[in-house]
């Protein structure tokens, strides 16, 4: 039965009611959005609710597959690896080493290339063109690159991770926050408001960065994508974390000497990656498209 | 035009002196002493030492020192490798067409795969097959290329056994390098066996091009696919349709061209993530280039080796994505009205 519409005013909902809305009716974005909600619940209660340490060693369950497997056993979930460390447990205990640190990085990286790009991004003439090709020259070196530069200065570890990811991720926020306030500028309704006697401060507050906000949300995601892959190269390649670490990456990479034998320990951490790099994606992508009708 | 080449021609230069300035800072923060990191000779003669003092100036100030780093570097002495004695720039003249050639037939894949399907979802209106597309691309964007390579090599070279799983070409064929990528070499040797060898390179090659061109490939298809329909909806096209122009005719003649260029402006942008690709993929297949060398340079702490390899990777990034601007530039018109007008 149709409700019945009382009075003759309609409803016209909120632009942000109106982005949930569009991205609620993209079934492929809510389910991304249901897994990022999974995963970041993990990250923050991954190590209370794994059943063992990440560490611990099971002398008496080596390499054991899966539990679907009809060898395999129940006690541990996703099997384990050549030193009968529970995957299971692992994989919790590294989503705050993987996920929680590509937030982690791109947090900063959003902050400091917030400030710096729309700094720049209000400026005119050769200063902003002088900082244009620094960037340009900046982002022409890879992350991997920069990250291999990092560890050749301080040597292996995750926390240098941080820096070369971070380094590699603050020039892409400062040239699209710059990009897209620059772009703003340009507009009428600024000169509007300027001739309206706004001050440079209000004017970048009040009217330019509503419409900016949706241009960093798609660069965020877009970031946090490309820091996971990024953090878990590194730990494969066995540059960012060491060993016995279980970050994501690392445990692909520690699981190739038995690739043969136990492919499990190679295939469920890459699956992992791909899952929660998927998910952020599909969220991203469905942002995207549910901004871009209200953009234009 | 010749304004715009001049400009990226300095922008070329500038970037690249950045570039080597940012090594020079990064040679002195190195934790070995300043001479080995230069020159990669880690208990030179007297002679020795005295020679890379006159080379760089280690006596001068900092000014001098980064002018005499840059005459170095830009006349080719990239030291020698510590580890293996040679100097630095022949060993990069071996790796470098091996990379070259594995990035270029990924990139032709990529693009001859990408390009059709992109067009091919873009004129579909079956809700299903837009959004299997959309799911496939993104997956694909999203996998970790290592994890890829492995599972690959899993499947095709270990269970069923198809493909080489390593190297670029089978240790039984002797070939003489003459141009350095192994495609070529083999087609023009004068071995007996040349076929053979071609096709032994040719499947050892599949592997890591599949690989590597996932990346570029959903690129492309997305972009095609996003820049096609926009073009699409245009009225020229329905202009073209009103004069009952064939839809193939349409397509390819008025809409293609237009919708290939942002995929152009795109690869330009990509190009970073798709060189920290090419050094993942080589260090997972063996291939003998510039990205598993640098790698290996890390871990055996080569500083001069660690130098060089980033350097010729940045320079090979710099100037294709300046190449790519200026072929943008060429054969867009719309974007040359912002040389012109300055906002």
């Amino acid at each position: 039965m149709p409700a019945i519409k009382i009075y003759q005013e309609e409803h016209i909902p909120s632009p942000r009611r109106k982005l949930w809305l569009s991205f609620s009716s993209n079934f492929v974005a809510l389910i991304g959005l249901w897994v990022v909600g999974l995963l970041l619940l993990l990250t923050i209660l991954g190590p209370f609710i794994a059943p063992y340490s990440p560490e611990f060693q099971d002398p008496n369950a080596l390499l054991l597959p899966p539990s679907w497997d009809h060898l395999g056993s129940v006690s541990h979930f996703l099997g384990t690896d050549d030193l009968g460390r529970d995957i299971f447990s692992r994989l919790l205990h590294g989503a705050h080493l993987t996920f929680g640190m590509a937030l982690a990085i791109v947090a900063t990286a959003l902050l400091t290339g917030f400030i710096i790009g729309s700094i720049s991004g209000m400026m005119t003439g050769l200063k902003a063109s002088i900082l244009g090709h620094m960037l340009d020259s900046l982002l022409s070196i890879p992350s991997l690159l920069l990250a291999i530069l990092v560890v050749a200065i301080t040597g292996p570890g995750l926390e240098n991770v941080f820096w070369a990811v971070g380094l590699a991720l603050t020039p892409q926020f400062i040239r699209a926050i710059h990009q897209a306030v620059h772009d703003e500028l340009q507009k009428e309704y600024v000169t509007a408001a300027r001739l309206d006697g706004a001050t440079s401060l209000q004017i970048f507050w009040h009217v330019v960065m509503p419409n900016v906000w949706e241009i960093i949300i798609i660069q965020t995601t877009l970031a946090i994508s490309a820091a996971i892959l990024d953090i878990a190269a590194l730990g494969f390649l066995s540059l960012g974390a060491q060993a016995p670490s279980p970050e994501w990456g690392a445990m692909v990479g520690q699981g190739l000497d038995n690739l043969l034998t136990a492919p499990w320990a190679v295939t469920i951490p890459g699956l992992a990656i791909l899952v929660s790099v998927l998910a952020i994606n599909l969220v991203g992508d469905g942002l995207s498209a549910a901004l871009t009708p209200i953009r234009s | 035009m010749g304004i715009f080449l001049i400009r990226r021609l300095n922008l070329f230069i500038a970037t690249s002196i950045a570039l080597i300035g940012v090594l020079f800072l990064a040679t002195s923060l190195f934790p070995v002493s300043k001479t080995v990191a230069l020159a990669g000779i880690t208990s030179p003669s007297l002679a020795q030492a005295q020679q890379i003092t006159d080379d760089y100036q280690l006596n001068s100030s900092e000014l001098g020192q980064f002018i005499a780093y840059l005459k170095q570097r830009l006349s080719g002495n990239l030291g020698i490798s510590t580890s293996s004695q040679h100097p630095v720039i022949d060993e990069l003249a071996v790796q470098l067409p091996a990379t070259i050639e594995l990035i270029t037939v990924a990139s032709i894949l990529a693009l001859l795969l990408g390009v059709p399907l992109g067009v091919l979802s873009a004129l579909s209106h079956n809700k299903l097959t837009q959004n299997s597309i959309m799911v496939i691309t993104l997956t694909g964007y999203s996998i970790p290329v290592f994890w890829l390579g492995l599972t690959l090599i899993l499947w095709f070279g270990i269970k069923l056994g198809w493909l080489p799983v390593s190297g670029q070409l089978n240790l039984l064929y002797q070939i003489k390098p003459v141009t350095g990528f192994m495609l070529i070499d083999t087609l023009i040797s004068n071995s007996p066996y040349h076929i053979s060898a071609f096709l032994d390179a040719l499947k050892h090659i599949v592997m890591p091009a599949v690989t590597l061109a996932i990346l570029p490939f959903t690129v492309v298809v997305r972009i095609t696919r996003s820049a096609m329909t926009q073009v699409l909806s245009q009225s020229y096209i329905r202009a073209a349709e009103a004069r009952g122009l064939p839809t193939r005719r349409i397509i390819m003649r008025h809409a293609l061209p237009n919708a290939l260029l942002p995929v152009l402006k795109q690869l330009g942008l990509m190009l970073g993530p798709f060189m920290s690709y090419a050094i993942i993929v080589e260090v997972i297949f063996a291939w003998p280039g510039v990205g598993s060398w640098l790698v290996s340079g890390i871990y055996q702490r080569d500083y001069t080796v660690i130098q060089g390899g980033i350097l010729a990777v940045s320079l090979l990034i710099i100037f294709a994505s300046i190449l790519i601007e200026v072929i943008y530039t060429a054969v867009n018109p719309l974007s040359r009205k912002e040389l012109y007008a300055s906002h």
